[in-house]
C-alpha cells in the first residue's frame, strides 16, 4: 500500500458516529472494485456505494478535513510510530480472525511489528490481584516465553504489567495494547525504551493517538487484547469490571479462555468463569483436566454463592439467539415468546444491540431482529 | 476560484488554454526572480475559500510579503520566529477563525506542538512550498527541516492543490523535487538570463587587494547594494574597513538579534547605506528592486549559489553592476587561496563515521535531546546537528516530543549507517565549486556560463560583461593604502560579550522588560526585545511612566543582585586574523618564550581606547590549566603599564581540562564550574577589576571568574584577552 493513503485510512478510522463495522463494510466494498480507500474519498459519489443521508453527511465533512488529518499522519510518522490499515500484510491475521468485521481499521504502534504475525497469548486480570494471581501470571508468561509465544496485555497495573515484565525477563516478547492514544504514553515509551529498539516490546494502540486515558478506552481496549491472542489465560477476576466483561465476552463469542482456578476461601469471581464455561487452569497454567478436581473447588469454595445477573441473563442471551435462528422477530415477539417478564420491549432492544451477529430490519415503525446469514461473514474472512 | 476562472488566469501568465487534470493539482515552477511567482499563489489564494499555507524558508520574504498584501487589503499574517510567542499564538487563533487567507509559516514550525495541534482544525485549501531548491540535497540550500514538509505534501489529498516554486533549478535537482512531491507534478521553467546585469570578475593575490580596490571604488558604483562575504567575522572587518574610510557601510549576520537585523534590513529598504556587508543570509527574498550591485569577496560554493545571489540585486531591469573577487595567489601546496575556505566546508560538512557512530550507541543507550547528545559524545553542536538530520533523514532515529522538549530516539530495526552517500554528495559538490571556479576562469559570456549550468539552454546572444563588451577590472595596491591598511589593523579591537540580561514580564501590562549592563557605564533597557534605552551611568527617568519606572527599577535591583558583574571586554585581535594568532601559538606551543612585545602594545591600545577613562583597583589573571606564566608575566607587564596593582592570588582549586579539548559550551561550562577561588576574598569587594586572558573562546572560564568575584562584592570585572577566537580557530 502507498504511505500516500494512509491520510484517508486514518481520516475513514476517525470519522465520528460511523461503527466500526460499518467502516469495514466500505474497506470490502472497496475491495471488490479493487479501489482504494484514496479512489473512495476523492470520487465524486463514494464509488456509488449506497450510504444512508446521515452517513454521507459524515463522510462528506471527512472528505473536507483530509488535509487536517494529513498533518496529523505525518506528524505521527515522523515521530516514529507506525500506522498499519487493516488490508496491510502487517496487520495481525489473529486480530482480523478474530474480530472479523469488527477489527479495528488501523493500528498505530512503535517498536517491532514483526510480533504481530507471531502466535500469541493474553493474560488478563485484576489490578488488585493477589500473590497467586501474579504467581500464575509469571508461570504463564515464562512458558509463553520458552515456547516462543507472544505475550499481550494491557499495560494496568497488576497481572498486566506482570505479564510485560515476566516476559520480558524471560526473554520473551510482549506486546502492550494501551487504553489510550499512543502518543499520551511517553513515560511508557521512555521506560521501556531499550525493549522496544531492541524488538521485544511492541506497544499498540486503536484509538485516535491524542486520546487520553479513559475508562471507556480501557474497556474497549479489552477486546483487543483478546482479539490480538490464539489463547487468553485469565489469573484474577471480580464479578464485575474489565476482566470479568473481558471472559465473559470472549466466552460469548467462542474463544478458549483459561482461568487460574481459585484457592480455597479466596476472594474472587474466577470459579463464576469457569462455570460459565471458562476451562480451568493450575497456578503453572496447565489446564485441568479432571471435572471432579474443581467440582470439589466448588463445594469449598465460599465466595461463589450466587450466581450472578450477567449468567443469567447470558443464558438469555442464548434463548435469543436460539429462537433467532429460526426467523425474524419483534422485540415484543421475543418477549412473549420466551417469557422474558422482567424486560420490557425497551430493555430488550438494548440488551439485542448487545449481542454479537444480530441485524435489525425495520419494517414500517418496527424494528425486526434476525441473525446475519452466513454468507456476508464468509465475504468478510475473504476480502479482508 | 474554479477551474475556468483559473485557467483565464493561467492564459494571461503563462499563454497555455487549459490545465491538464493533473495540473490543476500540482505544479513545480521554476521562474527567475522578478518573474512575479508570488502572485501565481497570492491570486488564488485569494479566490478559495479557505486559508494557503505558505512554507517559506525566508523570515525577510515573509514579513515583506505580509506587509504587501495587507496593503491591498487581504487579510495576510506569518508565523516565525521573530514573533513572541504570544503573538505567533494569536496569529494561529486567527487562522483558526478564519480571519488570515494567506499564512507564511517557516518549516521549522513544523516541529511546534501548538502549529500541530491548530493543523488538525484549520480549513486549508492550498499548499505552497516557496524556495523547493531547499528540499533537495542536490539544491544550494539544503534544509533538513523541510524534509518534513516533503513528508507532508506526500501525504495531502490529491484534490488540495500544491505549488512548489523557485528561481533556480538545475535539471538533477528538478527531477528531485519532481520525485519527492509524487508523480503528479508538472513543471513550468522559464528562461533564466539577466540581461541587466554587467558580470565582472576581479582576480587578486591577496585578502589586502580586494579591501583595498572596495575602499577606493565602491562610492563610485552606482546606487546601493550588497557585499556578501564568505565569513561572518569578515562581514566585521569588511564593514569596519570600509567605515574607517568613510564609506558607509554596516555588516548583518546570523550572529545579530532580530531586531538588529531588522533595523539593518528597513536600512537597506531605505537606502540609509551605501552597502550592507553581509554573509549570504541577506537579502533573499527581500522585495527591493533597485539593489544596484552585488559583490562577492569570496566565491560561492557553486554557479547555482551564484545565480541565487546576485539574482536579488536589479530586478527593476535597470544597468547592476556585479562583481566576484578571487584570490588566485597559490599557495605552497599549489592550491588557490580563495579555493580553501569554500572546499574546507564541502569536506567537513559531515563528521568523521566515528562521530555518527558515537551518537548511534549513545542513542542506543537512552533517548536524547540535543543537549543530552552533545554531553554524551562531546561533539560541537554544529556537528551534532548535521549528524541527528543524517540520522532521521536515513531512518535510524526519530525526533519525538517528550513532554516540552524533544528528545531523538533509535528506531526498532534500523540499517546501518550509509556513509557512501554522504561521499557520494561530497564529490558532487566538489564538482560544482570546481564549476564556480570555472566561471572565474571562463572566457565564455559570463551570463551564458551560468544559464549552461543551471540547464538553459536558450539560443540568445549573451554580452554585458568583462569578457565580451566590458573592460576587465583591476586593483591598484599602493604603499600608501598598505599602510593605511595596517592602520586600520592595529586599530580595531573585538569586543568580547559576556555581560548578562535579566528579563521579566510586567503584569497585567504583559510587557516585558529586560535590563543589560554592556559596560561599567551603560545600562541598556530593552521593551519588548525592542532597545528602550541605552543610558549613561543614570537612567533618565523621564521616558518612563511611574509604574514602569518602579518595575524597571526593581528588575535593576535583582539584576545588579543576582547576575554577575562582568561586563563586555575587548580583544586585541582576532585570532585567525593578522599575525597575532601565530604570535600566540608560537609561545604557548611551541616553546617559543614570552608573548612578543607587540602582543603587549596592542592589547594596551585595545585597553585605552575602549577602557581609557575608566579608573581600575586590580589587575588579576586567569590561573593556567598546565603550569607556564605565559599569561602571568604578561599580566605583570600589563598591570606595570596601566599602573594598576596586580594581584596573583586568584587560584584553581581543581584541575581542569584545557578548555579547548571540549568541543561544546555545556561541557566547557562543566570543565570550569566552581574550579576558582580567591585567596583573601575580602580584597574584592566593591574592586574594579581587569580579568586578564591569552585567548577568548566560549568565555566559559571568564564567565565562571565573573561569578565568583560577583559573589565576593567586586564592582565591574572587565575582561581583557589578547586574542578573540572565531568559531573555535585554535
Amino acid at each position: 500500500m502507498m504511505k500516500n493513503e494512509l491520510t484517508y485510512w486514518v481520516a475513514l478510522t476517525h470519522t465520528p458516529k460511523i461503527w466500526t463495522k460499518r467502516k469495514n463494510e466500505i474497506i470490502v466494498y472497496c475491495f471488490n472494485l479493487s479501489k482504494t480507500i484514496a479512489d473512495f474519498f476523492e470520487s465524486e459519489n463514494f464509488l456509488g456505494m449506497e450510504l444512508k443521508h446521515e452517513e454521507q453527511e459524515l463522510l462528506s465533512q471527512t472528505k473536507k478535513e483530509l488535509a487536517n488529518y494529513a498533518f496529523l499522519v505525518e506528524e505521527l510518522l515522523n515521530q516514529g510510530y507506525s500506522i498499519i490499515p487493516i488490508t496491510s500484510q502487517e496487520y495481525s491475521p489473529t486480530l482480523k480472525a478474530n474480530l472479523k468485521y469488527n477489527a479495528p481499521i488501523i493500528l498505530y504502534t512503535k517498536g517491532n511489528k514483526q510480533l504481530l504475525q507471531e502466535n500469541a497469548i493474553a493474560i488478563v486480570g485484576s489490578r488488585n490481584a493477589n500473590d497467586k494471581s501474579l504467581l500464575f501470571t509469571d508461570n504463564v508468561a515464562k512458558k509463553a516465553s520458552s515456547e516462543r509465544k507472544v505475550v499481550v496485555s494491557g499495560f494496568a497495573k497488576g497481572v498486566d504489567k506482570q505479564a510485560l515484565d515476566s516476559a520480558l525477563n524471560y526473554k520473551g516478547q510482549s506486546i502492550v495494547v494501551l487504553p489510550q492514544g499512543i502518543t499520551t504514553f511517553a513515560s511508557g515509551m521512555k521506560k521501556y525504551y531499550k525493549q522496544i529498539i531492541e524488538g521485544t516490546v511492541l506497544v499498540l494502540s486503536v484509538f485516535h493517538p491524542k486520546s487520553p486515558w479513559s475508562v471507556d478506552l480501557a474497556m474497549a481496549r479489552n477486546t483487543i487484547i483478546y482479539g490480538l491472542a490464539d489463547e487468553i489465560y485469565a489469573a484474577q477476576s471480580d464479578d464485575k469490571g474489565g476482566t470479568w466483561s473481558g471472559v465473559t465476552d470472549g466466552l460469548k463469542k467462542g474463544r478458549t479462555v483459561f482461568v487460574r482456578m481459585p484457592e480455597r476461601n479466596e476472594k474472587c469471581a474466577n470459579m463464576t468463569l469457569i462455570e460459565m464455561g471458562a476451562k480451568a487452569a493450575d497456578i503453572e497454567g496447565n489446564p485441568i483436566h479432571k471435572t471432579t478436581e474443581y467440582v470439589l473447588h466448588e463445594q469449598s469454595c465460599q465466595v461463589v454463592a450466587e450466581p450472578t445477573a450477567s449468567y443469567q441473563t447470558n443464558s438469555v442471551d442464548k434463548q435469543i439467539v436460539d429462537l433467532l435462528n429460526k426467523g425474524e422477530y419483534s422485540s415484543k415477539q421475543i418477549i412473549e415468546i420466551l417469557h422474558l417478564s422482567d424486560f420490557s420491549t425497551q430493555k430488550l432492544s438494548q440488551r439485542l444491540s448487545k449481542i454479537d451477529g444480530i441485524q435489525i430490519h425495520k419494517i414500517g415503525k418496527t424494528n425486526k431482529y434476525s441473525l446475519k446469514t452466513k454468507k456476508q461473514s464468509e465475504q468478510l474472512t475473504l476480502s479482508l | 476560484m474554479n477551474r475556468e476562472n483559473a485557467e483565464i488566469e493561467l492564459k494571461r501568465i503563462f499563454g497555455i488554454d487549459h490545465f491538464y487534470d493533473e495540473q490543476w493539482e500540482r505544479i513545480l515552477m521554476i521562474q527567475r526572480t522578478g518573474f512575479g511567482k508570488s502572485l501565481c499563489y497570492q491570486f488564488p489564494a485569494t479566490q478559495f475559500d479557505g486559508i494557503t499555507v505558505i512554507f517559506s524558508p525566508l523570515i525577510a520574504l515573509m514579513r515583506d510579503q505580509v506587509k504587501a498584501l495587507n496593503k491591498k487589503g487581504i487579510p495576510a499574517r506569518y508565523i516565525n520566529s521573530e514573533q513572541t510567542v504570544e503573538e505567533n499564538s494569536a496569529t494561529i487563533q486567527d487562522a483558526l477563525d478564519g480571519r488570515v487567507k494567506i499564512l507564511y509559516i517557516a518549516p521549522e514550525r513544523q516541529e511546534n506542538a501548538e502549529w500541530i495541534e491548530a493543523t488538525r482544525k484549520m480549513n486549508l485549501s492550498m499548499v505552497v512550498i516557496d524556495e523547493a531548491h531547499t528540499i533537495s540535497v542536490w539544491g544550494h540550500d539544503f534544509r533538513p527541516a523541510f524534509r518534513r514538509i516533503i513528508n507532508l505534501v506526500k501525504l495531502l489529498p490529491q484534490s488540495l492543490p500544491v505549488l512548489a516554486t523557485t528561481a533556480t533549478a538545475t535539471n538533477r535537482v528538478q527531477s528531485d523535487i519532481e520525485q519527492q512531491i509524487g508523480g503528479r507534478l508538472t513543471t513550468i521553467r522559464g528562461q533564466l538570463v539577466r540581461d541587466n546585469f554587467r558580470l565582472y570578475v576581479i582576480k587578486v593575490h591577496s585578502e589586502d587587494e580586494k579591501l583595498v580596490w572596495l575602499a577606493q571604488n565602491l562610492n563610485h558604483i552606482n546606487g546601493t547594494g550588497l557585499i556578501y562575504t564568505g565569513t561572518r567575522v569578515n562581514t566585521e572587518i569588511y564593514a569596519k574597513w570600509l567605515a574607517y574610510n568613510n564609506i558607509n557601510a554596516i555588516n548583518y549576520n546570523a550572529g545579530h538579534d532580530a531586531d538588529t537585523r531588522k533595523d539593518i534590513e528597513n536600512g537597506l529598504m531605505q537606502n540609509r547605506y551605501k552597502s550592507i556587508v553581509s554573509t549570504n543570509a541577506l537579502g533573499m527574498g527581500i522585495d527591493k528592486p533597485d539593489i544596484r550591485f552585488i559583490i562577492h569577496t569570496q566565491i560561492p560554493a557553486s554557479p547555482i549559489h551564484y545565480y541565487q545571489e546576485i539574482g536579488r540585486a536589479g530586478r527593476d531591469d535597470k544597468p547592476t553592476t556585479i562583481i566576484l573577487f578571487y584570490n588566485e595567489q597559490r599557495d605552497k601546496n599549489g592550491i588557490e587561496e580563495d579555493y580553501k575556505l569554500p572546499k574546507a566546508f564541502i569536506d567537513g560538512a559531515r563528521p568523521s563515521k566515528e562521530k555518527y557512530l558515537k551518537a548511534i550507541e549513545a542513542l542506543k543507550q537512552e533517548p536524547l535531546s540535543e543537549r543530552g547528545l552533545m554531553k554524551a559524545t562531546n561533539l560541537k553542536q554544529t556537528q551534532i546537528r548535521v549528524i541527528k538530520a543524517d540520522l532521521i533523514d536515513q531512518g535510524i532515529a526519530k525526533e519525538v516530543v517528550d513532554g516540552k522538549s524533544k528528545v531523538l530516539e533509535y528506531q526498532f530495526g534500523a540499517k546501518e549507517l550509509d556513509t557512501q552517500s554522504f561521499e557520494n554528495l561530497r564529490i558532487a559538490k566538489l564538482k560544482d565549486l570546481d564549476a564556480m571556479v570555472g566561471y572565474i576562469n571562463t572566457s565564455q559570456p559570463r551570463m551564458q556560463y551560468l544559464c549552461e549550468f543551471l540547464d538553459d539552454d536558450n539560443n540568445i546572444n549573451y554580452s554585458n560583461c568583462d569578457n565580451t563588451n566590458l573592460d576587465k577590472l583591476t586593483v591598484a595596491l599602493t604603499y600608501e593604502w598598505q599602510k593605511k591598511l595596517s592602520d586600520f589593523r592595529e586599530n580595531y579591537f573585538p569586543i568580547l560579550e559576556v555581560s548578562e540580561t535579566t528579563s521579566k514580564t510586567h503584569k497585567p501590562s504583559n510587557i516585558k522588560w529586560t535590563i543589560n549592563i554592556p559596560s561599567e557605564n551603560k545600562i541598556d533597557v530593552y521593551k519588548n526585545d525592542q532597545l528602550f534605552g541605552s543610558f549613561s551611568c543614570v537612567i533618565n527617568w523621564n521616558n518612563f511612566s511611574v509604574e514602569e519606572r518602579e518595575f524597571v527599577e526593581s528588575l535593576l535591583e535583582s539584576h545588579l543582585a543576582r547576575k554577575s558583574h562582568i561586563v563586555n571586554g575587548i580583544a586585541a585581535s582576532y585570532y585567525g586574523v593578522s599575525n597575532v594568532g601565530s604570535a600566540l601559538h608560537r609561545s604557548k606551543y611551541e616553546n617559543g618564550g614570552d608573548f612578543p612585545d607587540f602582543l603587549l602594545r596592542l592589547t594596551l591600545k585595545a585597553f585605552f581606547k575602549t577602557f581609557g577613562n575608566s579608573k581600575f583597583d586590580m589587575v588579576l589573571y586567569v590561573p593556567p590549566t598546565h603550569s607556564g606564566d605565559l599569561v602571568k608575566n604578561f599580566a605583570v607587564k600589563f598591570a606595570s603599564a596601566i599602573k594598576v596593582p596586580i594581584s596573583h592570588k586568584l587560584v584553581k582549586i581543581r584541575q581542569t581540562s584545557e578548555q579547548k579539548v571540549f568541543q561544546n559550551s555545556y561541557l566547557k561550562q562543566e570543565n570550569v564550574k566552581d574550579a576558582f577561588s580567591y585567596l583573601s576574598p575580602e580584597e574584592i569587594n566593591g574592586k574594579k577589576i581587569i580579568l586578564l586572558d591569552d585567548i577568548f573562546d566560549s568565555g566559559a572560564t571568564i564567565k565562571e571568574i565573573g561569578k565568583l568575584l560577583t559573589a565576593l562584592g567586586a564592582e565591574t570585572i572587565v575582561p581583557i584577552a589578547i586574542a578573540k577566537t572565531v568559531g573555535g580557530d585554535i
